[in-house]
């Protein structure tokens, strides 16, 4: 006999759960579908958001949330910085453009762990906040913990707001058209490096904030980025390379995945049970769940 | 031409010239040579990777007791002679099979004997090649009573196995008033954490309480589903086998949800700073396992007088306060200090005298600040030092930790049950 009360609270922690693969999964998506980089530093931006909230928190009364718009900005400067980089590396004579891509990402991720843990040590740092505390219980539903629900609906938020600017407006336009084919794109006049430095920027900044709330949920350490790495992959896997609504889809499954197979089965399948799902996906429907990604190859 | 010749011929004769010598040089060196003033002792421990925190504490331990002996006694002292100690590192990299080439590497590189790595893990790597190579080895960290279920002749632990220390702090916490009548054990899917758990269960079984439910699962589990479980089950206790990162992911997904049992006992590292800076507000009130704080009340005696001068010593060298982990790492060095004076052979050691030294730790008593250290000669703790006695200790409200208990230890009253996450 299920107990509902369970029930409906592990329903609950899984779409929170996914919520929080859903603010890392955007900006990966994005980066894949745009600039066609995979980015093995997407977990390293979260591991360096988190830290960025440690160290800004204490600064705004112990309160972790102020650190985003510092965060979002820097990111995305930093992000912009870096985009030529990696365009650099992904383009001209240079054979095998998205291992060249691969290499470089390690790289920086390699760099960016090592520079945490040479500054930070491998301590956990806490990213306090009392704004998100505690949960908000529904009688007859269950709890909902507040970090991750505003975590979810940051997530949700960016990822509409992405859509309208990509769907809805010139510069997402642009992007697209770059995104459809380079070369025509700057025939038609498009800057195409100024275009891609915004979308890289928008990446990383999304992705650092994302770090900032993950840190309040967890805490932060300079050896947490691999596993976020590890997801965001699963993400672009499951909702399509570079298909940005099928990032929400992708999410609901993973997060809902993990908790029912925690709770349900045995929580020491539960990333037997993530890699078959993605093994299944990968052979059935390469372009993801809806069919609607790039293929994977 | 001829004289460029004679130049190219000059140049590759100097080259190899001297890289003969500097290759000849590093033998000597690496190799240890047969005339060494100074006991050279390996090190393996995790410097990299995800256990760097606690590689990190075990070498400052070693090189804590390393550093105070040459410092304050000249070395160690054999014959009226005195020889300086000097340990060699190599890394782990929080990998099995990574120590276990650090452990060949320390054998091939001449040391005279081995400290050992942080981790049951590694050390369960590591004690095989210790035994193949005939090298003593004592480990100053690994708790899981499996390492020495095995009968390892040449390894031997100063800390005692996690099914003692595990078993005795539930014990002590069950024995606290108001007497709980069920508990929820939890533990992270690996050797020591799995220990842990079970030793848990088991106390609580022998103590006639409900156990509402054991579950295992993978160090990077989302932690609401954990709690959620827990929730439901409503115990009075929760206890949780596992390394810092999941007792701090543990409290706070408690604290998201409302978990509220009348307290959580965690094991390892619940007094250490990776935990109070880790879980933040979430960290006070907790309960822990430990064998030594500084506040603990022994004795003393081989170079530190007491655990608050071990400690003392630790915050001037490195800045912050050492637990049961660097002391037992501490303790290790403290111990073969012991052992070599009693074999009286001047370093490098030979075979012979490395075997003579497995007799001479069998049979050592040393009093440290650690506590008395003696190693078991048969049965499941087989050359494990089980002397030192199981401390609980809850963190108080600035995270600092106070012993209350087992009832004759205790030196605080426990805050019991723990407040509400909302009304602290």
């Amino acid at each position: 006999m299920v107990d509902l009360g369970l029930f409906t609270q592990i329903v609950i922690n899984g779409l929170l759960l996914g919520g929080i693969y859903v603010t890392i999964g955007v900006g990966f998506s994005l980066a894949f579908g745009v600039l066609e980089v995979v980015d093995f530093a997407v977990g390293e931006y979260v591991m360096v958001g988190a830290f960025m909230g440690a160290v800004l928190a204490p600064l705004f009364g112990a309160e972790g949330v102020f650190a985003i718009p510092i965060v979002l900005v820097v990111f995305f400067g930093v992000g912009a910085l870096i985009q030529p980089l990696i365009h650099h590396v992904t383009t001209g004579d240079r054979p095998h453009p998205l291992l060249m891509g691969l290499v470089f990402t390690f790289g920086l991720a390699t760099f960016l762990r090592g520079s945490v843990l040479t500054i930070f040590g491998p301590n956990n740092q806490d990213v306090p906040s009392s704004l998100l505390t505690g949960g908000v219980t529904v009688p007859g539903v269950g709890t909902f913990p507040v970090v991750r629900t505003v975590t979810a609906v940051f997530g949700v938020t960016a990822l509409l707001v992405f859509m309208y600017y990509l769907y809805r407006t010139r510069g997402g336009m642009a992007i697209r058209a770059i995104a459809e084919d380079r070369t025509n794109a700057r025939l038609m006049g498009i800057n195409i490096n100024r275009y891609q430095s915004i979308a890289y920027g928008a990446y990383a900044a999304l992705t650092g904030s994302a770090g900032v709330f993950i840190g309040m949920i967890f805490t932060a350490n300079p050896g947490m980025g691999l596993q976020y790495t590890a997801f965001a992959f699963f993400m672009v896997v499951l909702a399509g390379m570079g298909y940005l609504p099928g990032v929400i889809l992708a999410g609901i499954v993973l997060g809902l995945t993990q908790s029912f197979t925690a709770v349900y089965i045995s929580g020491n399948l539960v990333l037997l049970v993530l890699f078959a799902i993605i093994y299944v996906v990968l052979l059935v429907s390469p372009a993801g769940i809806l069919g609607k990604g790039e293929w994977a190859t | 031409m001829t004289r460029k010749h004679g130049d190219r011929r000059t140049f590759l004769k100097g080259v190899g010239g001297a890289a003969t010598a500097v290759g000849l040089a590093g033998c000597a060196g690496l190799g240890g040579g047969s005339e060494r003033d100074f006991f050279k002792l390996g090190a393996v421990t995790s410097l990299s990777g995800d256990l760097r925190f606690g590689g990190g504490v075990t070498q400052r331990g070693y090189d804590l007791w390393a550093d105070t002996i040459n410092r304050e006694q000249g070395g160690i002292e054999i014959d009226g002679e005195t020889y300086e100690v000097e340990i060699e590192y190599a890394d782990a990299q929080s990998n099995p099979s990574a120590g276990a080439d650090a452990a060949s590497q320390m054998i091939n590189d001449g040391a005279d004997a081995v400290l050992g790595p942080y981790s049951s893990n590694v050390t369960l790597a590591v004690c095989p090649i210790m035994e193949q190579n005939s090298m003593p080895h004592i480990t100053g960290s690994a708790e899981s009573p499996q390492i020495w279920q095995e009968g390892y002749e040449y390894s031997f632990g100063t800390i005692p196995t996690v099914s003692i220390i595990g078993n005795e702090a539930t014990s002590a916490l069950l024995n606290l008033d108001p007497q709980p009548d069920s508990v929820y054990v939890t533990a992270v899917n690996e050797p020591f954490s799995v220990a842990t758990g079970e030793s848990m269960r088991a106390a609580a079984e022998e103590a006639g309480i409900t156990v509402e439910n054991y579950e295992e699962f993978p160090r990077d589990t989302d932690y609401t589903n954990v709690v959620s479980a827990a929730q439901d089950a409503d115990p009075d206790l929760h206890l949780h086998g596992g390394h810092i990162g999941s007792h701090v992911n543990l409290v706070n997904a408690a604290e998201q949800l409302g978990y509220n049992p009348d307290g959580f006992l965690m094991h390892y590292g619940v007094n250490t700073g990776s935990y109070k800076d880790g879980a933040g507000a979430q960290g006070p009130y907790t309960f822990g396992a430990t064998v030594w704080i500084p506040s603990v009340d022994r004795s003393g005696g081989a170079l530190f007088d007491s655990p608050q001068a071990y400690a003392d010593a630790s915050e001037a060298a490195y800045g912050s306060a050492p637990d049961y982990t660097q002391a037992g790492s501490t303790a290790a060095g403290v111990v073969f200090q012991e052992a070599f004076k009693e074999l009286g052979s001047a370093p490098p050691l030979t075979q012979d005298d490395k075997d003579e030294l497995i007799g001479i730790l069998e049979e050592i008593e040393v009093n440290t600040f650690y506590g008395d250290v003696a190693f078991e000669t048969e049965g499941e703790y087989f050359h494990n030092n089980i002397n030192t006695q199981t401390l609980l200790i809850q963190l108080g409200e600035d995270g600092s930790p106070s012993i209350v208990g087992p009832e004759e230890a205790a030196t605080d009253e426990a805050n019991y049950p723990v407040p509400a996450w909302d009304e602290r």
